[in-house]
C-alpha cells in the first residue's frame, strides 16, 4: 500500500559545498541518498518535498555540516494479503520469481492452482495449465502476498496465485 | 505431512507424565502446552553459613510445549508413564512442512523461518538446507522436495532419452580475453590475424571489474565447430552452463553461444550462485543423484567430488598466453600438458603469460581470502589491458618473420639486393584456429550416451517393473561408472613412463597427468624397464636420464613428446606415434647398437667430463670467492654501515639455504621447467642461478654462531679504520663483478659440448665444486690471520696461473685482462685482510672478537656473489 509519510533524516554536507545554495544541495543529496531505498519494512518511492531543513551544525573533527531535514515521501509498504501486479523474471521447477517494483516475490508451485504445472520442455521453461495460462519470464501476473520478511535493506516476499482473479493478466 | 515428534533432550529425565491437555485429532499450535509432566530433583536447603545443609527432594510440574503447528494425530505416551530418556511422544500432521523456503520465509505458508523459540530444538530454516536452483541463492528446499524434483527430472530425461551435460565455458567451449588488441585487429582487414578474429564476438559488462578494466570489452572466441557440436549434443543431452565467471558474464556468453536460448535455456549457474569460489560441485545442481550427469571441463581439479562424471577436455587456447580470465580465484594448476613449441605453428614463440610461479602455487593449499582473490583477479585483468599480450606476441612474430626473411633473402639476392625492392612483407598470424577437440568430444559423448541407454535397457529387462513408464531409480545405471569403463579401454595395454613432465617433488601418481593416464587405463611406471611401451618426454628437454635408458630398448619403446599424450587424451585411443617421436634418437641408438660397450664408455667419459669441467673452473671461482668478501663488506659499510643491511643479507642467505635444499633434490627432470634461454625472457631469479647457495648456507651457519652483535661492531670499526681504503675498493668492485662473468662464460666454452647436458647442470656441478673449495678454504682459514694470508696468496697465484692457461687458447687479450684483474683482486684481498688486522689492532675489542670478525668477513663471500 502506498502512503505519504513524513520522515526525518540527517544529511551531511562537505565544506566545499558551503554557500548560498546550500539548502538546495541538501535537498538534492537527500533525494539521491534516499529515493528508491528500502527503509526497513517499506520502500521510499519518491520524495515529495523537504519541508523543513534545519540550520547546519558543523560536526567537530571533520568540518562537515549536518542538517536535519524533515521531508515528505511516497512510501510503499507491502502487506501480507495485499494483491500486487508483478512481472515474472525467473522460473524453476519449484516456482517462479516475479518483481513488483523493487520487491521480488517468489510464488511456489504449491501456491498455484492445481491445473498449473511446470513444463520444462518448453523454451524457455514455463508454468502452464495447457490453456490460456502461460507463465514465463516477462509475463504479467497478479499475485497475493502471503508473507514478508525484512532484512537490512532487503525484503523477501512470498506470493500466491491461488485464488480468484489471480495469476496471468490478460494483456 | 505426518511427523513423529520426540520429547527432546532438554528435559530432566526421568519424568512422569501427569496430564494430557490435548486429545487426538485436535488442532495444536506452536508453543502451546500439550501435556504436563513432573520430575523429581534435589534441592540443597538449610543454613549454608553454619554448614548445616541437606538435600531435600522436590517434585516440580512443568508443561511441554508443541514445537510445531498442525493437528495431533495420536499420543505415544500415556498418563502416569515414567520416561527415563528421550523418546517419541506424539504423531502430528503438520500444517506446513516448510519444504521450500525463500529468504528465510516459508514459500508455502509464508511464515518467518528465522524465528527461534524455546519450544523447538532445531530451527525451521534447517528443514530446507538444499540450494538447487541455478539462478538463485535465496531459494532453498528440503531433501524430500529435492528428491521429488530430481525424480521428475530423471523421468523426463529418460523419456526423451537424454542425459544431463554440465558445460564449462572458459577454455572449454569458448576462449575469452579482454585484450583491446583484438578489437583493433577486427577493424583492420590488413592485419594477418584479421581472418582469425573476424568471428570473435564481444560484449561489455555493466557490473564488470572496477578500475582500469572497467567497461572493457570482452572478446569471445567460440571453439571451432561449436555450433554444430552443441546442436548435435543437445539432442542427447540437456545442457547446463556452469562457470566460474560472474552471472552477467555467463549470461552474455550464453547469449552469444546460444542466442535463441534453445540449448541452455535458463540453466546457467555462475560463481555468484555457486557458493564456493574454488570448487564446482554437481551436488549444487543435482543434490540427490548424479547418476545421469556428465561434465565437460578443461580443469579437473575444480571438481573434487565428481571426477567420475568428468570428461576433461584439453583447454582451448585461442588467444595465446591469455589463459582463463575467470580463474583468478582458482588454485593454479601444476604439471599440465603444455603443447610443445613445435606443435603450435608459431615456431618458438615464447609464451607471454608467465608460467605459474612457485610462490603462487602455494595457493593450492592456502586458499586466499575472498577479498584478496577479487583484487588479484582485477589486477590480472588490468594487466591484460595494459600489457596487451597479444600485440606483444604479434610484434614478436613479426620480428621473427623479418629475421627469417632477411636470412632467406640475402643468399638469393646477393649483390643485387640494393636494386631490387624487398618482396612484400608476409606477416604470420599469431592466432591460429586449428582446434579439433570438439569433434572428438562429440564422438565420446555419443558413445557414452549410447552405452548408458544400452545399460539402462538391460537393467530394465532384467528387473521387470510393474509399469514400463514408472521410474525405477534402481534401473538407472550410473553414467560415472560407464564413463570410467569407457575411458579405461582407451589406452589399456600401454605402459607409460613420464619424464620431465611432472614437476619434481610432486607425486607422479597423484598429479593431474598421472591421474589422467591411469583413468585411461594405461599403466603408469616410474622407471624405464623392458616392458614399457611409451616414454613421454617434455619436448623442451628431450635428453633426460630416462631417455638415455630408453634408447636401449628403442624399437620396442616409443619415445614421444607430451603432445602424443595430449592427443591420446583427447582422442581416447592410442594415437599413431609417428609425428610425435623425438627425433635424433636413431643415431644415438645406432651408435648404441654398434658398440654397446663403447657407448657406455662414452657415457661414463662424458660424465667424467662433466666433473672434469666442473673441476677446472673452480680455480677461477676460487679467486672470485676470495675477492668477494671485502667487496660486500666495504659496500655495506660504505653505503650505510647500520645493522639493517646486515639483517637483509642474513635473510637473503637464509632463503638461499632453503633453495639449496631443493636444488639438491632437483634432478634433470626439473630442468625442463626452468625458463630456457630461448625464451629470451629475463627472470628475476636469473642472477640466483649462478649464485653459490652452498656458501650462503655455510655462511649463515657461521653467522648464526657468531651472533649479529659482533657483526655490527665490526661494521663500525671498518667504517672508522678503513675509510681511505674504502674508496678504492668500492670502485674496483664492479670491475671485479664483470670478470666474474667473463671468466665463468669462458670456462663454459671450454667444456666439451658432448653429452648435451644443459648449461644449468654444468653450472650446478660448478657450484658444488665451488662449495667444496669453499669448505677447504674454511679449514685453511682456521689457524690465524697471518697463515691465512699466506695460504690465500698461494691459492690465488695458483688459480691465476690456471686461469691464464685456460684462457691462452682463446684470446691473448682476454688473458691480459683476466690477469690484470686477478692482480687487482690480489691487491684488493690483501688490503681487505689488512683492514681486518687494523680493526683487530686498533679496536678496543679483545683478541677473540677479532677472530670472530675475521670469520664473518670471509663468510660474507657467499652473500656478496649475490650482488
Amino acid at each position: 500500500m502506498f502512503f505519504l509519510h513524513n520522515l526525518e533524516r540527517r544529511v551531511t554536507l562537505h565544506p566545499s559545498y558551503f554557500g548560498r545554495n546550500m539548502h538546495e544541495l541538501v535537498t538534492t543529496k537527500l533525494v539521491k541518498d534516499v529515493e528508491g531505498t528500502c527503509a526497513g519494512d517499506y520502500y521510499i518511492i519518491a520524495i515529495m518535498d523537504a519541508f523543513d531543513v534545519s540550520e547546519g551544525r558543523i560536526l567537530p573533527g571533520n568540518g562537515l555540516a549536518e542538517f536535519t531535514v524533515k521531508y515528505r515521501a511516497v512510501v510503499w509498504r507491502p502487506f501480507k494479503g495485499e494483491v500486487v501486479d508483478a512481472i515474472v523474471f525467473s522460473i524453476n521447477p519449484h516456482g517462479f520469481f516475479c518483481q513488483a517494483g523493487p520487491l521480488s516475490i517468489f510464488v511456489s508451485s504449491h501456491l498455484m492452482p492445481e491445473e498449473i504445472h511446470f513444463d520444462p520442455n518448453a523454451t524457455p521453461p514455463q508454468f502452464t495449465n495447457n490453456a490460456d495460462m502461460v507463465i514465463e519470464p516477462g509475463t504479467h501476473v497478479r499475485v497475493k502476498i502471503g508473507g514478508l520478511r525484512t532484512e537490512l535493506g532487503e525484503m523477501y516476499a512470498i506470493g500466491s496465485i491461488n485464488g480468484d482473479f489471480l495469476g496471468c493478466l490478460q494483456a | 505431512m505426518v511427523k513423529t515428534i520426540q520429547l527432546g533432550s532438554r528435559l530432566r529425565y526421568p519424568i512422569t507424565i501427569t496430564k494430557l491437555y490435548k486429545e487426538p485429532n485436535q488442532p495444536i499450535k506452536k508453543k502451546e502446552a500439550l501435556f504436563q509432566y513432573s520430575f523429581k530433583w534435589k534441592r540443597t536447603v538449610g543454613d549454608n553459613i553454619r554448614g548445616e545443609t541437606w538435600e531435600a527432594e522436590e517434585t516440580t510440574y512443568a508443561d511441554w510445549s508443541s514445537p510445531s503447528d498442525g493437528e495431533l494425530k495420536s499420543w505415544k505416551i500415556r498418563v502416569g508413564q515414567e520416561i527415563s530418556r528421550d523418546q517419541d511422544c506424539m504423531v502430528v500432521k503438520e500444517s506446513c512442512s516448510h519444504d521450500v523456503q525463500f529468504g528465510g520465509l516459508c514459500a508455502i505458508c509464508g511464515k518467518d523461518m528465522t524465528e527461534v523459540n524455546w519450544a523447538a530444538e532445531s530451527r525451521d530454516m534447517d528443514r530446507a538446507p538444499i540450494n538447487m536452483v541455478h539462478d538463485q541463492t535465496h531459494l532453498t528446499v528440503s531433501e524430500t522436495q529435492a528428491q521429488k524434483t530430481e525424480n521428475a527430472l530423471q523421468r523426463r530425461l529418460l523419456q526423451h532419452r537424454k542425459l544431463s551435460l554440465v558445460v564449462d565455458l572458459d577454455q572449454t567451449i569458448i576462449h575469452a580475453c579482454i585484450d583491446p588488441t583484438v578489437g583493433e585487429w577486427q577493424k583492420d582487414p590488413s592485419n594477418p590475424n584479421y581472418p582469425s578474429v573476424r568471428n570473435v564476438k564481444s560484449f561489455q559488462l555493466d557490473d564488470g571489474p572496477r578500475g582500469v578494466a572497467n567497461n572493457c570489452w570482452y572478446y569471445i572466441k567460440m571453439r571451432p565447430g561449436l555450433e554444430d557440436f552443441l546442436k548435435k549434443i543437445s539432442t542427447m543431452y540437456e545442457l547446463h552452463v556452469y562457470t566460474m565467471g560472474t552471472r552477467a558474464y555467463a549470461q552474455n556468453v550464453a547469449r552469444i553461444v546460444d542466442p535463441d536460448k534453445k540449448l541452455f535455456g535458463n540453466r546457467v549457474i555462475s560463481r555468484d550462485e555457486n557458493g564456493n569460489m574454488y570448487a564446482k560441485s554437481l551436488q549444487r545442481l543435482f543434490p540427490v543423484s548424479t547418476k545421469m550427469v556428465v561434465i565437460i571441463d578443461d580443469r579437473a581439479d575444480v571438481w573434487p567430488r565428481n571426477r567420475p562424471n568428468l570428461i576433461k577436455v584439453s583447454p582451448y587456447d585461442f588467444f595465446k598466453g591469455i589463459g582463463d580470465i575467470n580463474s583468478g580465484f582458482l588454485p593454479k594448476q601444476q604439471g599440465l600438458l603444455t603443447p610443445s613449441a613445435a606443435a603450435t605453428t608459431n615456431g618458438g614463440l615464447a609464451r607471454i603469460a608467465p608460467a605459474p610461479s612457485p610462490d603462487k602455487e602455494d595457493s593450492t593449499t592456502m586458499e586466499p581470502p575472498l577479498e584478496k582473490a577479487l583484487e588479484e583477479q582485477e589486477k590480472t585483468l588490468e594487466k591484460q589491458i595494459k600489457d596487451r599480450p597479444l600485440q606483444a606476441l604479434q610484434e614478436q612474430q613479426d620480428k621473427q618473420d623479418e629475421a627469417a626473411e632477411r636470412a632467406s633473402a640475402t643468399p638469393e639476392n646477393g649483390n643485387t639486393e640494393s636494386t631490387t625492392p624487398p618482396p612484400p612483407h608476409h606477416r604470420h598470424q599469431v592466432l591460429q584456429d586449428d582446434d579439433r577437440e570438439l569433434a572428438f568430444l562429440e564422438n565420446h559423448l555419443t558413445a557414452l550416451h549410447k552405452s548408458f541407454f544400452q545399460a539402462y535397457e538391460q537393467n530394465r529387462l532384467s528387473q521387470p517393473s510393474s509399469s514400463p513408464s514408472s521410474l525405477d531409480t534402481q534401473s538407472i545405471p550410473d553414467v560415472g561408472s560407464i564413463l570410467t569403463t569407457l575411458k579405461a579401454q582407451a589406452l589399456s595395454g600401454c605402459k607409460i613412463v613420464l619424464s620431465g613432465i611432472v614437476p619434481i617433488g610432486m607425486d607422479v601418481y597423484r598429479s593431474e597427468i598421472g591421474l589422467q593416464v591411469a583413468s585411461f587405463g594405461a599403466e603408469l611406471r616410474s622407471s624405464v624397464t623392458r616392458d614399457v611401451t611409451h616414454l613421454v618426454v617434455s619436448s623442451q628437454r628431450p635428453r633426460t636420464k630416462k631417455v638415455r635408458q630408453a634408447i636401449r630398448y628403442l624399437p620396442k619403446i616409443k619415445i614421444v613428446n607430451q603432445d602424443w599424450l595430449a592427443a591420446c587424451f583427447s582422442e581416447w585411443r592410442v594415437v599413431e606415434e609417428g609425428p610425435y617421436l623425438i627425433e635424433g634418437l636413431e643415431d644415438a641408438q645406432k651408435k648404441l647398437n654398434e658398440k654397446v660397450q663403447d657407448a657406455e664408455a662414452t657415457e661414463t667419459v662424458s660424465d667424467a667430463d662433466d666433473t672434469d669441467s666442473g673441476n677446472a673452473p673452480p680455480g677461477k671461482k676460487r679467486i672470485l670467492r676470495l675477492k668477494s668478501p671485502p667487496r660486500v663488506r666495504f659496500a655495506t659499510a660504505a653505503s650505510t654501515g647500520n645493522d639493517e643491511d646486515e639483517d637483509e643479507d642474513e635473510e637473503d642467505s637464509d632463503s638461499g639455504g632453503d633453495d639449496e635444499d631443493e636444488d639438491e633434490d632437483m634432478d634433470e627432470e626439473l630442468e625442463a621447467f626452468k625458463p630456457t634461454d630461448a625464451d629470451g625472457q629475463l627472470s628475476p631469479i636469473d642472477g640466483l642461478k649462478t649464485f653459490n647457495w652452498g656458501s650462503a648456507d655455510e655462511e649463515l651457519a657461521e653467522f648464526l654462531e657468531s651472533g649479529s652483535d659482533d657483526e655490527e661492531e665490526e661494521e663500525d670499526e671498518d667504517d672508522e679504520d678503513g675509510d681511505n681504503a674504502n674508496g678504492d675498493e668500492e670502485e674496483e668492485a664492479p670491475a671485479q663483478a664483470t670478470t666474474n662473468i667473463t671468466t665463468t662464460s669462458s670456462s663454459y666454452e671450454k667444456i666439451p659440448a658432448a653429452q648435451g647436458t644443459a648449461p644449468s647442470t654444468k653450472r650446478k656441478a660448478d657450484d658444488e665444486e665451488e662449495e667444496e673449495s669453499h669448505k677447504r678454504r674454511k679449514s685453511l682459514l682456521g689457524p690465524g690471520p697471518s697463515s691465512l694470508r699466506n695460504e690465500l696468496k698461494d691459492e690465488d697465484v695458483e688459480a691465476t696461473t690456471a686461469e691464464v692457461e685456460a684462457q691462452a687458447a682463446h684470446d691473448d687479450q682476454d688473458v691480459q685482462d683476466a690477469d690484470d684483474l686477478d692482480k687487482e683482486f690480489e691487491e684488493l684481498d690483501e688490503e681487505a685482510l689488512e683492514a681486518d688486522f687494523l680493526a683487530m689492532d686498533d679496536g678496543d675489542g679483545d683478541e677473540a672478537q677479532g677472530q670472530q670478525v675475521d670469520g664473518d668477513g670471509t663468510g660474507n663471500g657467499g652473500v656478496s656473489e649475490n650482488g
